[in-house]
């Protein structure tokens, strides 16, 4: 009887993930062109970074892929709560969507990583 | 850092010494064998927490009954029956033996 | 002292291997003295890890740049308070306060109980081959105690962790994680062993609700510190990391309940031992999602070398808890069976299952974006609506839940005398329902049916300490003679509070925001009037800042706010908020300020009214009390206990 039930009350997340859509596809810029509908947009912060996100004109700043040598830049257009990590060099992921070439994001969907604290250091020796 | 060396030097001996100790105190025992639990403790056990259970459910019912939670109606209907099963644990515990375990003597005992 | 550090790592993990390996041939071979040996070394475990601790700790406090570790993680002019702190800050020192924790909650737990020879036999291996690999990983993988020639200063810390959370937060959960352990120990010596009494329930009951209760704390005050200092406006973001705490308090919440109904019917022996693995083996995946850094995270750790290696103990945990218990099906399986789905072990059946599936789609939600892209080589990632929707659908039946389990008689309840107990609290709740619907709260159907449930709750366990107190004769006889019961009922007050708080902070909440705001302009939000004064200039040892300075009025209150900015040197900011707390709403009003530009006095503004959100740190203080009263050792039960097991064993342990 518990597995039956475990199973019924499993399944309506099953199917709530089925029918009301299987998430938000995850892109890079590299990736982006051509996707419609909402998106969570991954990369890396390229300056220089202008405006101000609480403004009727947003937030704006490019972004560029993670590690790879892609020359591929989007620019976002964002509104809403910036993160205190936020700035230059720093990887975030946003939500949005892709219009007209410029990426408009879900206000609030700013998310910042900051990989340089604790990252390992360059000069180590173990002893 | 020759200090730092030999405390961690010491700390290891320690340690080696508190992990060797059951067998430096009892260098030769009658019988090393662990202790376990027979199947008679093992079923003396399981009639130990039947006792409880059925003993602790009857407590439960009273004080239901007493806060009003279970009507006079529901206590007589179950007051019968758990106590029917307290009184059947007791009974199969009175009637066993105390229960033995494989006794390991202990270190300063000397068996014939 | 690096070396002393790395010694007293490598003795820990020599002694922890022993203590697995010889524990096991120990218990496999029945040889007393070798396991008692292993028992020994899993107890010098843990003053040795003690050591290679206080000298990492040691070199923290002294800002010594030679470790590799203190240098990424302090610097010079860091307070020494947030230097210590640095210990769990990265991925090499909360491995060690892993090890340390663990290695110190074993001991206790194996020597409280060490004379259950049979089952601490078992139990000791279990704790070996946990410490084993953190202990690997300490050793050769991961270590804090790498040393390079000393630079002039340290990368320092983010001034977003120097607050009092950042000493309190991490420790908590850990101690939470850790303390998961120790059940988890206790039941699969129990498989192995053979044993399948009770007597592991009973020496692991406490530590369970202890480390429940620290992993709740952690999580509450993680929320507090994302509301006050991160500032963004909310408390929970349904983030990866956040949700890795959750989900192990939600399955060992659910194991706390069920555990009863073991105790008091004979039942449900499996379904313990899945629960009791699956908290466990969720504070591992928890741990490693936090450190890994493998899904995105506003909780910025990188990538680190120890995801392979924790995904692959994971894996080893997992397999190895369910093999035991496919194996000792046959020993587990009772013939009591459940008498009747209205009755208080069917009410706590239907809570466990509302708590396993919310915490499994919680899971799904994690492991979404990693499972897509392996299926459909697509990362696809949910989001709010998919959390708030399984919150709404399992989180409210086990709202009303708790007003129903304990109203229902063990065994079976009867229609009649169910409606009986039933009649006030549901009145209650009804009466609640109508008059909010009256003032309009129908703008949100969940928040609604938050507040109706909570009444309901709330009148059920009022009238529980009113019944009980009349049948005792005082509150100190009755709370003294049925602690778990009225610490428990605590516990659910506080979830009320905890429910109500968020309900009201979220579906009612009310944003108003104004860009171009200048001097002398106001804004109005839920019968607030805010007005902008102008703006002051701040400076500190190393930010310097602004802030915006408003008045406030409305509800017959009047107060000021002064949200604003900092930047510190190293060119980080962070955004200061400034919160009110009303005394009339328990709510707060909430602003957040920025330049509208480089020049000139014009600020964007944003303000939130949360109504009633400060329940829910209030809550937290109702659930600590609550699990106090339901830890509190109690003299009587504890004899009884003793007799039960002097058969096997002597006092059970905690």
């Amino acid at each position: 009887m518990i597995a039956l039930s475990v199973a019924a009350t499993l399944a309506i997340f099953v199917v709530y993930t089925a029918l009301a859509g299987a998430g938000i596809v995850q892109l890079t810029p590299s990736t982006l062109a051509g996707h419609k509908g909402d998106i969570t947009l991954v990369g890396a912060v390229v300056g220089p970074v202008q405006g101000s996100a609480y403004t009727r004109h947003g937030l704006r700043f490019k972004l560029k892929d993670i590690g790879a040598s892609s020359a591929d830049r989007v620019l976002v257009d964002y509104r809403g709560s910036v993160p205190d990590l936020f700035k230059v060099g720093r990887h975030v992921t946003v939500e949005g969507t892709l219009l007209h070439g410029v990426f408009v994001a879900k206000p609030g969907s700013l998310v910042t990583k900051c990989p340089s604290k604790y990252a390992p250091a360059k000069s180590s020796s173990k002893t | 850092m020759e200090w730092a060396l030999a405390l961690a030097a010491i700390l290891a001996v320690a340690a080696v010494f508190f992990v060797a100790r059951p067998f430096l105190r009892d260098p030769a025992p009658a019988s090393d064998r662990l202790d376990e639990l027979d199947p008679a403790a093992r079923r003396h056990l399981e009639l130990a927490e039947e006792r409880d259970r059925a003993l602790a459910a009857l407590k439960e019912l009273e004080f239901d009954h007493r806060t009003g939670k279970v009507s006079d109606d529901d206590y007589r209907a179950q007051v019968g029956p758990l106590r029917r099963r307290a009184a059947e644990a007791l009974r199969a515990l009175d009637g066993r033996e105390t229960p033995s375990r494989e006794r390991v003597p202990a270190t300063h005992e000397r068996l014939p | 002292m690096a070396p002393l550090g790395r010694a007293a790592l490598i003795l820990a993990f020599g002694l922890v291997a022993y203590a697995f390996v010889a524990g096991s041939y120990a218990a496999w071979k029945r040889r007393r003295r070798l396991a008692l040996s292993a028992q020994n070394a899993l107890l010098a475990a843990f003053p040795v890890t003690l050591i290679a601790a206080v000298v990492l700790l040691v070199a923290l406090g002294r800002r010594d740049m030679t470790f590799v570790y203190v240098w990424q993680h302090t610097s010079h002019d860091l307070p020494l308070a947030y230097a210590f702190s640095a210990f769990w800050g990265g991925p090499e020192g909360s491995l060690l306060l892993w090890f340390l924790v663990l290695t110190g909650y074993a001991g206790i737990a194996v020597w409280l109980n060490r004379r259950s020879r049979e089952l601490i036999a078992w139990v000791v291996p279990v704790f070996g081959l946990i410490a084993f690999f953190f202990g690997f990983m300490l050793c050769f993988v991961s270590s804090p105690f790498n040393l390079q020639p000393a630079p002039p200063d340290g990368n320092g810390m983010v001034p977003s962790l120097q607050n009092p959370y950042m000493l309190a937060h991490p420790p908590l959960l850990y101690l939470g994680y850790v303390g998961l352990s120790v059940p988890f120990a206790f039941a699969m010596g129990a498989l192995l062993s053979g044993r399948t009494d009770e007597r592991w329930i009973v020496a692991t009951r406490r530590w369970t609700l202890a480390a429940w209760t620290f992993l709740g704390v952690g999580q509450l005050l993680g929320a507090h510190w994302a509301y006050t200092e991160i500032g963004w406006g909310g408390y929970y973001a349904w983030d990866p990391v956040e949700n890795a705490a959750l989900m192990p308090w939600l399955a060992s919440t659910a194991f706390l309940h069920s555990v009863m109904i073991q105790e008091k019917r004979g039942m449900l022996k499996v379904w313990n031992m899945v629960l009791v693995a699956l908290a466990f083996n969720l504070s591992l995946f928890g741990t490693f999602l936090t450190r890994s850094g493998v899904l995105d995270s506003i909780h910025a750790f990188s990538k680190s070398s120890v995801g392979g290696w924790f995904l692959g103990f994971l894996a080893v945990m997992v397999v190895l808890s369910v093999a035991l218990i496919y194996l000792r099906l046959p020993l587990l399986r009772t013939k009591t069976r459940l008498e009747s789905l209205v009755s208080r072990e069917a009410t706590f059946l239907y809570n466990n299952l509302l708590l396993v599936a919310l915490c499994l789609t919680i899971l799904w939600g994690v492991l979404y974006p990693v499972l897509s892209e392996a299926v459909r080589g697509q990362t696809r990632s949910v989001s709010k609506p998919y959390y708030d929707f399984f919150l709404h659908t399992f989180g409210l039946p086990l709202l009303l839940l708790m007003g129903l389990g304990p109203l229902v008689a063990w065994r079976r309840a009867s229609l009649r005398s169910l409606g009986k107990t039933f009649l006030v609290p549901f009145t209650g709740a009804v009466v609640t329902g109508a008059i909010l619907l009256a003032l309009g709260f129908d703008s949100s159907w969940a928040g609604l049916l938050a507040y109706t449930f909570a009444a309901f709750v709330t009148v059920s366990i009022l009238l529980e300490f009113v019944r009980g107190r009349l049948a005792t004769g005082s509150f100190s006889r009755l709370i003294s003679r049925n602690r778990r019961r009225y610490g428990g009922y605590l516990v659910h007050a506080a979830v009320v509070l905890l429910a109500i708080g968020i309900a009201g902070s979220s579906a009612y909440q009310t944003i108003r925001e104004n860009t171009h705001l200048r001097p002398g302009q106001s804004i109005t939000a839920a019968g607030y009037t805010i007005t902008y004064t102008g703006l002051t200039g701040t400076k500190g040892p190393d930010y310097t800042g602004y802030r915006a300075l408003l008045t406030a009025s409305g509800h017959g209150e009047r107060f000021s706010l002064s949200p604003g900015q900092s930047v510190y040197t190293g060119d980080n900011q962070s955004n200061d908020a400034s919160i009110y707390h009303d005394p009339r709403t328990l709510g707060d009003v909430f602003t957040k300020a920025a330049l509208a530009g480089r020049h000139g006095t014009t600020i964007d503004l944003q303000v939130y009214v949360k109504p009633l959100v400060n329940l829910i740190w209030a809550a937290g203080f109702l659930f600590v009390a609550g699990s106090l009263v339901a830890m509190w050792p109690d003299a009587v039960e504890q004899r009884r206990l003793a007799a039960r097991y002097a058969a096997g064993a002597a006092p059970v342990g905690i």
